[in-house]
C-alpha cells in the first residue's frame, strides 16, 4: 500500500505523505511524545516528562511543532513518562485539540500528577504547572472505554488492553483508510490482576512500538517470582532489612500482591512486618478496587466473593515518622529510581549495613541512583553530598510489565505490519532490536517490513497512497455501472468517506435540505 | 441488489407485554430481546416455539437492551429447556446485573413456591453465551452474518442499557431502541438517540407515547415528603424497586438525601433488601466507567465511590431486615409485587395505615403493581400468599420415613458399587457440589471430623492455594476486651432451639435454594398457598421512577432521528396509534414505510437499496471546489465511470456475501472532457434561518428587522420564507438590494 512518491504538493489533505516525529523517547526512555500527521491531521501521542532532568529540560520538544493546530492528544496509561507533561500541554500552550485516556488512567493521573508536584525537590518558581493547572486540565480529558470508537473530524481510534499497567491502553487509529497502532507501554504476559495486551484483530499499516528491553528476554514468571521471594527470605532471615524502591503505582500492586500471598503460606515470616510507604497509593487503592473492568478474568471473578485489593500482612506506613527501625522488615517505597524522598532516604540510612539487601524491582532511567547502584558501586553520593560506603546487598529483578524480545518479535509477527517504528528505548537497546527485527525478516521473501528508529525531532516520511472511494447512492445508482457512463451529482465529503448522490436524494440521505431563491425586483 | 428485511413480533406489540421480536436481516436472524412476563406466561413461549418451528435453529444472535426480567427474562428458559445455542450480545453491565435479576427472581419464587421452569444451571449457562461489548464498540459478524457490524450504544434506563445499530455495509442502518431514556440522571447519561439520525430502518417503542412526567424535581420531592411523613408518624416505607437496575438510581438518592444534615432523614433507617443486594452494590461500585460522567468526575475528584453507602443497610433476608431499627424505609424487589421480599412486606405492612408503600413501576398488566396504580383507591385486594413452611406431624414424618427407605436403598446400592464411603458423608458432598455458583448462595460447607478451615476460602480465594493440613480441631476463639470487662455476645445468653436431628438432612435440591439457615441443617419444607383478602390502609403512591423517556420527548427525538421506515412496537394499542399518527403528521413517511405489527404479525421491510462503489481519480479529484455547509463539505462531479480491467462487474456484492479471496474490481470515476459538461442547475443547500441571516445583515451594517415573519432591510428589501423552505428576495432595485443578495448567497452552499 505504501509507495514512495517523489513529489508532495497541494495541501496537507491531498498529500499521501505520513511523517511520525518523536518529540520525546525517540532513541530514548523517558518524556513519551510523537508526533503523527497525516492528510492535514496532527495526532499527538503521549505527553510525558523525563525523569532523569528536571524542570523545562525534563519537557519532550515541543518548541518544534505549533500546539494550536493538534486535533488529537491520546495518552496511554498513567507513568509520569507519558503524562507527566499533559498538565503544562494544556494550560500552558496553545492547544485547544481534543485529549483522551481511558477511565482509570484519568483516576490515578490526577493523584500521582499532584503527588508529582509535592515531592518534587524543584523550587516552587521552575515548576513546570501547579495543583490548580492540574484540578483545570482534569475537566479538559475525556475519556474513552477499552473497544469503544471515537471519530474526531475523521480521525477514527480505538483502544486495546495493553497489560503493563491498570487502564494502560493500546491505540488503533485509521485515518482515511490507514490504519496505525501505537503501543504505549505493553506487555503480553498476563500477571495476577492484569490481563496479556491484546493482539488487535485488524493489522495495522504502520506500527509505532516500544522496545525498552531491546533484544533481552526476561525470565518466565515463576523463576523471577521464587527468586524475588527467596532473596526477601534470605536478607530477613539474616536479620536484615530489605528495601525494595518501586513506583508507587502500577507494578507496586502487583508486587504487593506477590508478598501478600507468599507470607500468608510462610507462618514463620508472620512477625516480620511489610510495610508500604506510600500516601498516593493508599488513595489510588479505590481507583484498583473500582476499575475491575480494566483487570483480567481471575480478578473479574472475584469480585464477586471479595475484594482481592485488601491486603493481609501489608501495613501502610504513613510517614518515617511512625516508622519503629528496631530489626527486619520489608519496606516498599518510592520513587522507583531512588532520585529522592522516602526510598533514598532508606537507602542512605541503611546501605553501610551489610545484612540488608535492596531489591531493584523495576526499569531505571540513565542517571538515576537505582541505574548507577546496579553497576555495584563501592560507594554512592548522599543528597546532601556525602560519600558512604555501599555494604547492602543490591539485587535486580525486574518486574517491569515491558514487552521482551520474545513477545514483540511475536506480536509483529502476527501482525505483519509492513512499517514498524520504535520508540521509547535506549540507543543501543533500539539499535539491536531493530538489528534483530531485520535479521528475521531479511530471507522472508513474502514479507518485506521496513523498520525505523528515528532520534528526537527527526521524522520519519512514509507515503500511503489513499484511494479515494466514493459511494453512488439513490437515485443514481438505480442501474448498475457501465463503461462510459455519465454520472453527475452531487458529491459530499464527510471526514475521508465519500457519497455521490443526485440533488434531489439530498434530503433522505443527509440532514442537509436544498432551496431556491426567489427574486422579486420592483423599479 | 435487495435486503431482505423482516420482522415479526412474538410478544410485545399492540400491548404492553415484554418485548421479544425476531429481525431477519438478509439470512441472518436477530433475536431482539426475549422478554418473560412476571407470570412465567408460557404464551410467550408458545408464540416463539410457533413461530419457532422452523424459526429457534435459525436464530443466529441474539441482542439484549436491558438486564431486567422484562427484557431477557426467557433467555434461560431458551437456553435451557428449548436449547437454543448462539451467541448472545450484551454490554458489561447488562451480562452482570442480569444475572443478578435472574438470581433474585429464582430465589424469590424458590422461596415461597415449588418453581421448576428453569435451573440456576440454566441461567449460569445461558449467560455463558454472552458475547460482552462495551458501548460504541463495533463487532463484526461472522459466517452468514458476514458484512453485518452490530453497535451498541448508551440508552440510558438501567445500567449497560442498549440501543442497537445493526449496520450493513457501512450505510444500511437498523436501529433497535426501546425503553430508552434521553434525560440524564444521578447515576447515568441520557441516551443520544438523535445522533443515530437517518436510520434505514428504526424499531421503536410507543410505550409511554401518552405519558406526561412530572419534573425531575417535583418528583423527587414528592417520594422525599412521603417518606419524611410516614417516618415521622412512625410508620414503615415500602418502596418496590427491581433488583439491580432502577434500585441504583433510587438507591443512591436516597444515600445523599440522608447524608444531607438538614434533611431530618439520618434519625431513621432505610435498607435495601433483595436476595443479591450484597453483590448488586458490589458490582455497581466497579461499574462506575459505564455510568454518568457526573459520577466517574465526583470518583476521581474525591476517591469515593458513589455506591459506597453511608446510609443504606444491605439485607439479605427478612431476618436481616428485623434487625434494622424501626421506623425504616425499605427498598425490597421486586417492582411488581408478584413475588419476592417486596410482597412478603407488602402482606405485612398494607393493612396499617401508618405505613406507606410506594411504586415506583407501572410495570407489566396482570401484575398486583399495575392493579394498583390503575386504581389507587383500592380498598382491599385479594391476594394469593405463598410460602414455604416447615413439614409438621405426620407429614415430617412420612418425609422421613420416605427418606430412611431412601437412605437405605442407597447404602445399599453403595455397598454394591463396594465403596466403603460413609453414604453420609459421601451424600453431603454431593449435594454441596449440585450448589450452583450463586454467589447469593453461600455454599454450604460440608462438616468434616478434621479440621478444614482454609479449604471453602481458599478455593475461591484471589491467592495461591496455601498447602493445608488436616488436623484436630481446636479453635480459640478469641475474647474482647473493654473497660467494662469481657464483651457479651448475645447469642450466648438466647435459648437455643434444638437443632434437627441429623438423619433428617434432606437429600432433595430445593433445600438447597434456602439460605436463611447457614450451617444448620435446612429442614424439610413445603409450599403453600392460601388466597387472602388484604386492606389496604396504608397510603399508597405511585411515584414514577421508570426513567423512561415521555410523549412528548419520544416525538421530538423521532422528528430528529427521521427514520426511513419506522416499526412501532411495546405499546398499548392507544399509545401505538397516537404515535403512529404522528409519525405520518410530523416526520413524512409514506404509509408504506410505517409498521404497527400485531404479535405473530410477520411483515416484510425489505427495500430495494442502490448502492455500489466507485474510485474517484486524481484529475477529476483536483477540478473539483469543495463547498461547506454544516459538518460536510459538498461539490458537483460530472464524471464518466470507466473499469479498469475485464472484471465484469463492480458491484459491491450485497447479497452474494462474497469472499474476501476475490477481489472485485471497482470502476474508476473519470472527469468528464469539459466539452462534454451539460451543465447543470445550480443547487442552494442549506438555507440559512432567517434569524441568523439577520445577525449577518447587522454585522455587515445593514439594518434589518422582522416585521409579521418577514426581514426587513433598510426598509427597502424584504426576506421571507416561503413554502419547502424557499426563499423570496423583494425590493426595489438598489445598492443595498445587491447587497442582500450577495450576503444571501454566501449563506448557502451553492454547486
Amino acid at each position: 500500500m505504501a509507495k514512495r512518491k517523489a513529489e508532495t504538493s497541494g495541501p496537507a489533505e491531498e498529500s499521501d505523505l505520513l511523517t511520525i516525529r518523536p518529540l520525546g523517547a525517540g532513541q530514548e526512555v523517558g518524556r513519551s511524545c510523537i508526533m503523527l500527521e497525516f492528510k492535514g491531521k496532527k495526532i499527538m501521542l503521549d505527553c510525558g516528562i523525563h525523569p532523569g532532568l528536571s524542570g523545562m529540560d525534563a519537557l519532550p520538544y515541543t518548541d518544534m511543532i505549533d500546539a494550536e493546530d493538534i486535533d488529537l492528544l491520546l495518552i496511554t496509561h498513567f507513568h509520569l513518562d507519558h503524562c507527566g507533561a499533559l498538565p503544562w500541554f494544556l494550560e500552558k500552550t496553545t492547544f485547544k485539540g481534543r485529549v483522551f485516556m481511558t477511565h482509570a488512567t484519568k483516576a490515578i493521573y490526577r493523584w500521582l500528577l499532584s503527588d508529582y508536584i509535592k515531592v518534587s525537590n524543584i523550587s516552587t518558581d521552575h515548576m513546570l504547572y501547579s495543583e490548580k493547572d492540574l484540578e483545570k486540565s482534569m475537566d479538559k480529558i475525556e475519556t474513552v472505554n477499552f473497544h469503544q470508537e471515537v471519530d474526531v473530524n475523521g480521525v477514527k481510534f480505538w483502544c486495546y488492553h495493553a497489560g503493563h499497567v491498570l487502564g494502560a491502553a493500546m491505540v488503533m487509529m485509521e485515518i482515511a483508510g490507514v490504519k496505525i497502532l501505537y503501543t504505549g507501554d505493553f506487555s503480553r504476559v498476563e500477571d495476577r490482576h492484569l490481563m496479556a495486551a491484546e493482539i488487535p484483530s485488524v493489522s495495522p499499516d504502520l506500527l509505532i512500538t516500544e522496545s525498552t528491553y531491546g533484544t533481552h528476554v526476561h525470565e518466565k514468571r515463576d523463576i523471577r517470582e521464587a527468586r524475588f521471594t527467596g532473596t526477601i527470605h534470605d536478607i530477613v532471615a539474616r536479620g536484615g532489612r530489605c528495601l525494595i524502591p518501586v513506583f508507587a503505582l502500577g507494578r507496586a500492586q502487583e508486587l504487593l500482591l506477590i508478598l501478600d500471598e507468599y507470607w500468608a503460606s510462610h507462618p514463620e515470616l508472620h512477625d516480620i512486618p511489610i510495610y508500604y510507604a506510600s500516601s498516593l497509593a493508599k488513595k489510588c487503592m479505590a481507583v484498583y478496587q473500582t476499575y475491575i473492568g480494566a483487570m483480567n478474568e481471575n480478578i473479574r471473578r472475584q469480585i464477586a466473593v471479595s475484594n482481592p485489593f485488601v491486603f493481609k500482612h501489608i501495613s501502610n506506613l504513613k510517614s518515617i515518622d511512625q516508622f519503629d527501625d528496631v530489626g527486619p522488615c520489608v519496606i516498599m517505597a518510592s520513587p522507583g529510581m531512588m532520585q529522592s524522598g522516602l526510598s533514598r532516604q532508606l537507602f542512605e540510612t541503611w546501605c553501610t549495613d551489610k545484612r540488608n539487601g535492596v531489591i531493584v524491582a523495576g526499569y531505571c532511567v540513565e542517571g538515576t541512583l537505582a541505574k548507577f547502584v546496579l553497576s555495584e558501586p563501592s560507594e554512592i553520593v548522599t543528597l546532601s553530598g556525602q560519600k558512604l560506603p555501599l555494604r547492602m546487598s543490591v539485587d535486580y529483578i525486574s518486574f517491569s510489565a515491558h514487552t521482551d524480545y520474545e513477545q514483540t518479535s511475536e506480536f509483529i509477527r502476527i501482525l505483519k505490519p509492513p512499517h514498524v517504528v520504535l520508540v521509547h528505548g535506549e540507543q543501543n537497546e533500539m539499535a539491536r532490536l531493530r538489528a534483530a527485527l531485520v535479521r528475521e525478516y531479511e530471507d522472508n521473501e513474502e514479507i518485506n517490513m521496513e523498520i525505523h528508529s528515528p532520534r528526537n525531532t527527526q521524522a520519519v516520511e512514509l507515503y500511503y497512497r489513499g484511494e479515494k472511494m466514493a459511494k453512488v447512492m439513490g437515485s443514481l445508482a438505480t442501474k448498475p455501472p457501465h463503461e462510459g457512463q455519465t454520472l453527475s451529482g452531487v458529491l459530499i465529503k464527510r471526514g475521508f468517506n465519500y457519497h455521490l448522490i443526485d440533488p434531489a436524494d439530498l434530503s433522505s440521505y443527509t440532514e442537509l435540505t436544498t432551496s431556491s431563491i426567489q427574486q422579486v425586483r420592483a423599479f | 441488489m435487495t435486503s431482505i428485511i423482516k420482522f415479526t413480533a412474538l410478544s410485545g406489540a399492540h400491548d404492553e407485554a415484554p418485548p421479544c421480536y425476531l429481525l431477519q436481516v438478509d439470512d441472518f436472524c436477530f433475536l431482539l430481546d426475549c422478554g418473560w412476563d412476571p407470570h412465567f406466561n408460557m404464551a410467550t413461549v408458545e408464540s416463539v416455539k410457533r413461530q419457532a418451528a422452523w424459526h429457534l435453529h435459525q436464530i443466529d444472535a441474539v441482542l439484549l437492551s436491558f438486564p431486567d426480567q422484562a427484557h431477557l427474562g426467557l433467555l434461560p428458559y431458551l437456553m435451557g429447556p428449548m436449547e437454543l445455542k448462539c451467541p448472545v450480545y450484551a454490554t458489561v453491565p447488562v451480562y452482570k446485573m442480569g444475572q443478578m435479576f435472574m438470581y433474585d427472581l429464582y430465589q424469590s419464587r424458590k422461596n415461597s413456591e415449588e418453581f421448576d421452569l428453569f435451573t440456576l444451571d440454566d441461567v449460569d449457562k445461558a449467560f455463558d453465551n454472552i458475547i460482552q461489548v462495551k458501548y460504541a464498540q463495533t463487532v463484526q459478524l461472522k459466517g452468514k452474518g458476514h458484512g453485518l457490524t452490530i453497535t451498541a450504544h448508551a440508552a440510558g434506563h438501567m445500567v449497560g442499557g442498549a440501543m442497537w445499530k445493526i449496520g450493513k455495509d457501512e450505510e444500511e442502518d437498523i436501529v433497535y431502541a426501546i425503553d430508552y431514556n434521553h434525560k440524564k440522571e444521578r447515576h447515568l447519561d441520557g441516551a443520544l438517540l438523535e445522533s443515530l439520525s437517518r436510520p434505514h430502518l428504526l424499531i421503536t417503542g410507543a410505550y409511554n407515547a401518552l405519558s406526561v412526567q412530572a419534573r425531575r424535581k417535583e418528583r423527587d420531592q414528592a417520594l422525599l415528603n412521603n417518606i419524611l411523613t410516614t417516618l415521622r408518624r412512625d410508620g414503615n416505607v415500602l418502596i418496590a424497586v427491581d433488583t439491580a437496575g432502577r434500585v441504583l438510581e433510587l438507591s443512591q438518592l436516597l444515600d445523599q438525601v440522608w447524608r444531607n444534615q438538614e434533611s431530618g432523614l439520618c434519625a431513621y433507617s432505610i435498607a435495601l433488601l433483595s436476595n443479591v443486594s450484597y453483590n448488586v452494590i458490589e458490582f455497581a461500585k466497579s461499574q462506575v466507567e459505564w455510568m454518568s460522567d457526573k459520577m466517574s468526575r465526583m470518583f476521581e475528584e474525591n476517591r469515593s465511590n458513589p455506591f459506597q453507602f453511608k446510609h443504606v443497610t444491605l439485607c439479605h433476608s427478612l431476618a436481616d431486615l428485623a434487625q434494622v431499627r424501626e421506623p425504616k424505609a425499605v427498598l425490597a424487589s421486586m417492582s411488581d409485587l408478584e413475588c419476592g421480599y417486596s410482597r412478603d412486606l407488602f402482606v405485612q405492612w398494607a393493612s396499617n395505615p401508618k405505613n406507606s408503600i410506594i411504586l415506583t413501576s407501572r410495570t407489566a398488566p396482570g401484575c398486583l403493581t399495575h392493579t394498583l396504580v390503575s386504581n389507587l383507591k383500592l380498598p382491599s385486594v385479594d391476594l394469593e400468599v405463598r410460602k414455604r413452611v416447615c413439614l409438621e406431624g405426620e407429614e415430617l414424618e412420612a418425609f422421613k420415613t420416605k427418606e430412611r427407605e431412601e437412605k437405605l436403598a442407597n447404602e445399599a446400592s453403595e455397598k454394591e458399587a463396594e465403596v466403603y464411603e460413609s453414604s453420609d458423608e459421601e451424600m453431603e458432598t454431593g449435594d454441596h457440589q449440585a450448589t450452583p455458583t450463586s454467589p447469593s448462595l453461600p455454599p454450604r460447607v460440608p462438616k468434616h471430623d478434621l479440621m478444614m478451615v482454609e479449604e471453602a476460602k481458599a478455593r475461591s480465594s484471589f491467592f495461591k492455594q496455601t498447602k493445608s493440613y488436616p488436623m484436630f480441631l481446636c479453635r480459640e476463639d478469641k475474647t474482647s476486651w473493654d473497660e467494662y470487662g469481657e464483651a457479651i455476645r448475645h447469642e450466648d445468653y438466647q435459648p437455643k432451639d434444638l437443632p434437627p436431628p441429623q438423619e433428617t438432612l434432606p437429600m432433595d435440591t430445593e433445600a438447597e435454594g434456602d439460605d436463611k439457615s447457614e450451617e444448620t441443617a435446612v429442614p424439610p419444607t413445603k409450599c403453600v398457598s392460601q388466597t387472602v383478602s388484604i386492606n389496604v390502609r396504608c397510603s399508597l403512591s405511585f411515584i414514577d421512577f421508570e426513567g423512561l423517556s415521555d410523549g412528548d420527548s419520544v416525538k421530538r427525538i423521532l422528528s430528529i432521528v427521521k427514520p426511513r421506515q419506522l416499526i412501532l412496537v411495546h405499546g398499548s394499542p392507544d399509545s401505538t396509534n397516537h404515535l403512529r399518527d404522528f409519525s405520518l403528521s410530523s416526520l413524512g413517511l409514506a404509509k408504506g414505510k410505517l409498521f404497527t405489527p400485531h404479535v405473530g404479525e410477520c411483515l416484510d421491510a425489505s427495500t430495494e437499496s442502490h448502492i455500489y462503489q466507485v474510485k474517484l481519480t486524481d484529475s477529476l479529484m483536483s477540478a473539483v471546489g469543495f463547498s461547506q455547509a454544516r459538518d460536510s463539505e459538498l461539490a458537483w462531479v460530472d464524471g464518466n465511470v470507466q473499469f479498469t480491467s475485464a472484471a465484469p462487474s463492480g458491484f459491491k456484492g450485497q447479497g452474494e456475501g462474497s469472499g474476501d479471496g476475490v477481489q472485485q474490481r471497482t470502476p474508476l470515476l473519470n472527469a468528464l472532457p469539459h466539452n462534454q459538461v451539460k451543465g447543470h442547475p445550480s443547487v442552494f443547500i442549506n438555507p440559512p434561518r432567517l434569524a441568523d441571516f439577520k445577525q449577518v445583515l447587522n454585522k455587515a451594517g445593514l439594518q434589518a428587522e422582522f416585521s409579521g415573519g418577514v426581514l426587513v432591510c433598510n426598509k427597502c428589501v424584504a426576506v421571507r420564507k416561503g413554502e419547502g423552505g424557499k426563499i423570496k428576495l423583494e425590493g426595489t432595485v438598489c445598492e443595498e438590494y445587491y447587497k442582500v443578495r450577495e450576503l444571501l448567497y454566501e449563506q448557502f452552499a451553492i454547486i
